[in-house]
């Protein structure tokens, strides 16, 4: 590769970090909404992550033999994994957290750590019985083609883009898409019904909130189902866009995205948007260092390849905690007396 | 309207309230003075569902409310405003008062009551879409005031509303107090440091100490009364 290479090269990069951004946004999500609520650090949303795209992968391999159109599989494999994990999420809110919601923060956050390894291991024991232990995603052929590929109606498009280096298949174009219209409602819920608004309140003054007549831990569970329904449509997107995960699958991306979201401001929604694309970005970045050195002829730099990916995340999140705890759009609660 | 009969309340181990006796009458501003930590804030916790009494009865309009957590007291027609406004200072004014009126289930009955609130307060109807945290004390005392109102509540809970204010946002409150009362025929329990300005405003009154009642009767009596009048009202 030369220089003239670069820019293309570069913007492909970007595009594939960007769509694994959108995956890191949305499970970000699950940790932030559950945070704003509890300030509690649901370790657990990992593996609710997993048991969405256990569902996913579960359904797309039901269904393999089946003539049904693709994109009816996948909403099929979305809902399934949404209810799952939704439900998932409130038994483990109710069993694991409402019995300690006025013991000492350190007591939740331990509890959300032994969860989390309890239900990896219930996964690998459900999918080991049956033989499984690499669930590889078996999705309509059409969605592993280039989007706007040769003989498709827009290939002019697709030709397009390529030559400024954005190549995508289908599958991650329908990543971008589902993201986007997650977020869109997430959105819409959070800030523009009556529900959204009891779980503000709720996250900014549970006991004033009851003075509304708000019951707190009905609005909590709520929460833990919708966080947990974006975990259900994360894990989908995650099988999806990796193709093969297993029962401990959770735990690089659940961390990246807590990352995600302590960048953007845990606690705030669209910082957790944020935080998901830009680690997506560096990820990818990281991942072709050794590329650009060289094409940069940088000796030095060849020598960073794909396993330095988690380093970047780490040290993004050591930086911000040093510098700007509250994160990049998070705010401290100011009030006066 | 209201009546606490022998209350006793605990925070922890800490016996805060002693037996306290007192009644509320339909359509009377009731005041409840005395010092810091004489248990004027528990009382209000207790009346709202906040705090468990463990030893006596509570009943609103007849009907046992002891133990009923807060948010199902708000059904039975009585608001509270708490101790330092609490307001959510990232809600809007305008989702404060929605957030006020989630009980409520008609949207039409929801904007009227907005309308009426910003009617009470102009002030509230300028900064309709601003952050209640960014307003300053005497217009978040406002918005409280007004969130609370939007229950059409029949008996209104006052903690303190006159804390950390400008004599005038003292003056403008009290006067919307007294409104409310008059026009409205809101039945209102008045907790007050200012004992000068509750005594002023309401029929009867009650002082609290160290967790009992250790006065009642008359407004202006208690007004009058020598040991009230050295303790709580500066006067020699």
């Amino acid at each position: 590769m030369d220089l003239s290479t670069l820019g293309p090269f570069l913007v492909g990069v970007i595009t594939s970090g960007l769509v694994l951004g959108f995956v890191y946004a949305i499970i970000a999500l699950g940790y932030t909404m559950v945070y704003g609520v509890l300030q509690l650090i649901n370790f657990a949303h990992s593996e609710v992550f997993v048991t969405g795209a256990v569902v996913g992968f579960e359904i797309f391999r039901v269904l393999e033999p089946s003539p049904m159109n693709g994109y009816l599989k996948l909403l099929i494999a979305l809902i399934a994994a949404m209810v799952a994990s939704g439900m998932l999420n409130v038994i483990i809110e109710r069993l694991a957290y409402r019995p300690l919601r006025n013991a000492p923060r350190l007591v939740p956050l331990i509890t959300a750590i032994g969860v989390s390894l309890i239900l990896q291991d219930v996964i690998r024991i459900i999918e080991g019985f049956q033989g499984r232990f690499d669930l590889t995603y078996k999705l309509p052929p059409a969605f592993n083609t280039n989007f706007c590929g040769a003989d498709s109606s827009c290939e002019a498009l697709g030709t397009a883009l390529t030559k400024v280096g954005i190549s995508l298949q289908i599958k991650e174009v329908i990543v971008v898409a589902v993201s986007l219209l997650s977020l869109a409602l997430l959105n819409y819920l959070v800030n523009s019904t009556k529900l959204g608004r009891a779980i503000r309140a709720v996250a900014q003054d549970r006991v004033t909130a009851g003075l509304m007549g708000i019951d707190s831990n009905r609005i909590i569970a709520l929460t833990f189902l919708i966080g947990g329904a974006l975990g259900g449509i994360s894990g989908v997107l995650f099988g999806m866009k990796f193709g093969t995960i297993n029962a401990y699958s959770g735990f690089d991306p659940g961390i990246i995205a807590f990352t995600a979201a302590v960048l953007g401001g845990i606690g705030s929604i669209p910082g957790a948007v944020l935080g998901g694309l830009v680690l997506g970005v560096i990820q990818n970045l990281i991942g072709v260092t050794n590329v650009l050195g060289s094409i940069l002829n940088i000796a030095n730099l060849q020598a960073i390849d794909a396993s330095y990916q988690r380093i970047g995340a780490f040290l993004v999140l050591v930086l911000i905690l040093i510098f700007k705890p509250t994160g990049l759009l998070g705010r401290s609660n100011t009030e006066k007396v | 309207m209201l009546e606490l009969d022998n209350i006793h309340t605990y925070y922890g181990h800490i016996h805060a309230l002693k037996g306290i006796t007192m009644s509320v009458p339909e359509g009377e501003i009731v005041a409840l003075i005395g010092g810091n930590g004489a248990g004027k804030t528990t009382t209000l916790r207790t009346v709202s569902g906040m705090l468990k009494p463990r030893e006596g009865r509570l009943t609103l309009r007849g009907k046992d409310i002891a133990g009923i957590p807060a948010h199902d007291i708000m059904h039975l027609g009585m608001s509270h405003v708490p101790e330092g406004r609490r307001i959510f200072p990232q809600l809007t004014v305008r989702e404060n008062l929605e957030v006020g009126a989630y009980t409520v289930s008609s949207r039409k009955i929801i904007e009227e009551r907005i309308q009426e609130g910003f009617k009470l307060f102009p002030r509230l109807k300028e900064r309709e879409h601003q952050l209640g945290g960014t307003m300053s004390g005497g217009e978040q005392q406002m918005l409280a005031i007004a969130r609370a109102l939007m229950v059409d509540p029949k008996l209104l809970l006052l903690d303190e509303p006159s804390m950390g204010l400008s004599p005038l946002f003292v003056e403008a409150i009290f006067d919307i107090v007294v409104m409310l009362n008059k026009e409205r025929g809101t039945t209102i329990l008045l907790v007050e440091q200012n004992a000068q300005m509750a005594l002023s405003v309401a029929k009867s009154a009650y002082v609290l100490q160290t967790g009992e009642i250790k006065l009642s009767g008359n407004a202006a009596d208690i007004a009058n009364d020598d040991t009230v009048k050295k303790a709580y009202l500066g006067e020699d």
